[in-house]
């Protein structure tokens, strides 16, 4: 059930703690005695598409609330369907203890058939 | 009317808020980031000596590499509060969440619901097998008062009029079973030997 729009802002978070990532080995890499070159572009070029990738999201999302949003409260529930669901669990539980209950009595009184006919057989055989 | 008009104002404002974050954050991080990198540039000796230089530009990278955490947590700070007021106002995707809900509810609740009719409809069958059973057997205590569903069933069949007074829900089975459980009674009762009290229903089912 999760938004397309929550997930893309997921993906802006992760986004900008690779910013951060970004800039902080730029920086390591230039304090060393001989900085590699091309590794510096690679980290240059990265960090400049994810600081503007991130301001794109960000001003494309704020954009289409913009748009979407009203004063008023949202108003609609699942309360009836949730109900009703719950009342047709509760009939079905309702059957099976019942079952459960007519299952027992009739194991009970086999039982008892059983008991007195092994009697009847003792008062034969005796 | 007045508070409608000031409700919008209010999300305008904030949204207005969230747009002046987003630019300031992204302005921070880049002119510190390209700050620090002109900082860390050799110069020529001029009023103050290098160690001295060297300390102040140690401070000033510090205090920019702060500035630039800084910004990056409130670029995610920024990114909660827009998931929270997406939540909350963005109503086409509430409006298809609470639906698919509904729907799922719904399913769950029918499916539910025939399973238990398909049930009590093989009880039903098994009830009415039982009773016919049960009540043209020798160990039955019933009076003509209290009508069974097979009896009522007979009495609808011999005096050709319904009898209203069954309350069982199977009163519509077909009557080519009507004759057949007669047969049957009258087999038990034959071969019943201690029962004189069903001599008189013989009678009334001979009818």
């Amino acid at each position: 059930m999760a938004n397309e729009r929550l997930r893309a802002l997921e993906e802006v978070e992760k986004e900008i703690a690779m910013i951060l990532q970004c800039a902080g080995s730029i920086m390591s890499e230039l304090s060393k005695d001989k900085p590699n070159a091309s590794q510096l572009d690679r980290q240059l070029l990265q960090f400049q598409t994810s600081v503007n990738r991130v301001e794109s999201e960000l001003s494309s999302q704020i954009r289409y609330l913009t748009q979407v949003a009203t004063g008023q409260p949202h108003e609609g529930s699942t309360y009836s369907a949730r109900k009703d669901c719950q009342m047709a669990l509760n009939r079905a539980e309702y059957a099976k203890i019942k079952l459960g209950e007519l299952g027992r009595t009739c194991e009970v009184m086999l039982e008892q058939q059983q008991q007195q006919q092994q009697q009847q057989q003792q008062q034969q055989q005796s | 009317m007045a508070t409608q008009r000031v409700l919008p104002q209010s999300k305008e404002t904030l949204l207005q808020n969230y747009n002046k974050r987003l630019k300031d954050d992204i302005k921070s991080i880049l002119d510190n980031f390209t700050e620090i990198i002109k900082t860390a540039k050799i110069e020529e000796e001029t009023q103050v000596s290098r160690p001295t230089q060297a300390e102040q530009d140690h401070y000033e990278m510090h205090v920019r590499a702060a500035n630039i955490v800084r910004a990056g947590e409130s670029l995610m700070k920024l990114v909660s509060d827009l998931k929270q007021f997406l939540i909350l106002n963005d109503f086409p995707s509430v409006n298809d969440a609470i639906s698919l809900q509904n729907q799922q509810l719904r399913s769950l609740q029918d499916e539910c619901d025939k399973k238990l009719t398909s049930l009590r409809d093989e009880i039903a069958i098994d009830l009415y097998e039982l009773e016919e059973e049960y009540y043209s057997s020798s160990y039955s205590l019933w009076d003509n008062s209290d009508v069974p569903l097979c009896e009522a069933y007979r009495r609808s069949d011999s005096w050709t009029s319904p009898d209203s007074s069954c309350s069982s829900p199977s009163e519509d089975r077909e009557d080519t079973e009507g004759p057949v459980a007669q047969r049957q009674t009258l087999n038990t009762n034959s071969m019943d030997t201690a029962s004189p009290q069903l001599t008189n229903l013989d009678k009334l089912y001979v009818l």
